[in-house]
């Protein structure tokens, strides 16, 4: 491996793990406040799958420049974070939460799929192990929107709004990040655009199905990783605070 | 208006060659959406491979006290009682053990009947292997599986199998015996524990 291409695969290797950290612990916020005690559960369940997915990813990135997981995901600060803008986005209602879950998870299948055969045998063998969760989680959310875009008028309409908010900041997922042409031509990992198709196929399918609209005009659409919404800075303020708090801790 | 879900009895099989066993109840709008909770409730770190789940209000139960007291009233019950005359696939549930704690009823077998409690009466005829604490009956048409095939089994089942269960003492720093700490606050961890 040159040292292009380790340089671009440990920068995707994070920015595939900042999305599973941050998405975590923004839907961690529900815990407790879940509108049953059974989807409260559920969502802490997908929040402990994303967060293991997330030690894949940075165990992966640990193997090859060393670098602790630990002080990746509570030591960093915002500037330095390199996970897109749509995960960071505050909870809102029920219908958000599902709706940006569903999103990511349609994306995270897709992209776990096209990635079994990645050229890099660690990356493929992590991708089989989250593979299987993945698909669960996708029934799971794709059966929220159906219900939420079908139930009551203001079910629909919540996710509606949910829907003409996040749509745009979605396609940051399929936005390549520096360098990541080098790992699609080494067939390290799938390549977005392809990805994208898939994606736009099935989401459209299956919003249009559940009664939505897709937004005419797609709004705000990210593109780089190295810019953050607002909502970063406070999310892992609260985050890192008790790790920041005594760094050499060694008892709580 | 009543905005409460049903609940929904869930019923879990451990291994292929096992009867699915009454696990608990959820509080779902429909059977994939009970399925889909029933799974993060009672399957996410056991053992599974296939879970049902029914209303609870679709569920006939009864006790051994329940069927001895009511027996004579339901020969009156059943003279007056002109039953369809197409009979039906049950469900049989049987509960056998006061000893155990996580499970209650588990699937022994079908009848053919015309009622639930024709189904309780051939039920107690045909599975007399053991005695019976509680029997339930459930109309086949009631029960909704999981999808059987292998792929549902290895994304809703199989990621189980590498989550244990981690008692208190794995994580030492938490949970570890408070003498280990009487030498105060960052002290190494190999002389802790």
């Amino acid at each position: 491996m040159t040292s292009a291409v380790k340089e671009a695969l440990i920068a995707k290797l994070t920015a595939l793990a900042d999305d599973e950290v941050i998405l975590a612990h923004r839907n961690s916020e529900w815990t407790g406040h879940g509108p049953i005690l059974e989807e409260d559960i559920a969502l802490a369940n997908i929040v402990q799958d994303e967060l293991g997915h997330a030690t894949l990813w940075f165990g992966l990135r640990q193997q090859l420049d060393g670098s602790d997981p630990d002080r990746l995901a509570f030591f960093r600060d915002a500037n330095e974070y390199r996970c897109c803008e749509l995960v960071e986005l505050p909870k809102g209602d029920w219908a958000f939460t599902m709706l940006r879950q569903y999103l990511f998870d349609l994306y995270e299948a897709l992209w776990l799929e096209a990635a079994r055969h990645s050229s890099y045998p660690p990356l493929a063998d992590a991708v089989q192990k989250i593979i299987r969760e993945e698909r669960f989680h996708l029934q799971h959310t794709q059966a929220w929107v159906e219900r939420l875009g079908q139930g009551t008028e203001e079910s629909n309409r919540r996710l509606q709004q949910a829907l003409d908010m996040q749509w745009g900041y979605a396609q940051q997922l399929f936005v390549p990040i520096p360098g990541e042409e080098l790992l699609v031509a080494e067939g390290i990992v799938p390549d977005l655009a392809r990805v994208k198709e898939g994606w736009l196929e099935h989401s459209t399918r299956h919003l249009q199905n559940a009664g939505l609209k897709l937004p005419i005009n797609p709004g705000y659409q990210p593109t780089s990783r190295t810019y953050h919404t607002e909502h970063l800075w406070s999310i892992l303020a609260e985050m890192q605070s008790t790790a920041r708090w005594d760094a050499e801790a060694k008892v709580w | 208006m009543d905005t409460q879900w049903p609940r929904w009895e869930v019923f879990k099989q451990d291994t292929p060659h096992k009867p699915h066993q009454a696990v608990g109840s959820v509080h779902a709008a429909d059977p994939e959406h009970a399925l889909l909770t029933a799974r993060n409730v009672f399957a996410r770190r056991p053992q599974a491979v296939s879970m049902w789940v029914a209303r609870a209000e679709d569920i006939y139960a009864w006790t051994k006290e329940e069927i001895a007291q009511s027996q004579l009233l339901q020969a009156e019950h059943d003279r007056a009682y002109s039953p369809p005359s197409s009979p039906r696939k049950y469900l049989v549930f049987r509960k056998t053990s006061h000893k155990r704690s996580m499970t209650f009823v588990d699937h022994v077998g079908e009848v053919e009947a015309r009622t639930p409690e024709e189904a309780l009466a051939q039920a107690q005829t045909t599975f007399t292997d053991a005695e019976a604490l509680a029997w339930w009956v459930v109309p086949a048409d009631k029960v909704y599986q999981t999808d059987p095939s292998p792929d549902t089994i290895e994304s809703w089942f199989a990621p189980a199998k590498d989550k244990t269960y981690k008692q208190q003492q794995f994580y030492a720093t938490v949970g570890s015996h408070i003498s280990k700490h009487k030498l105060g606050r960052g002290v190494e961890d190999d002389e802790c524990c």
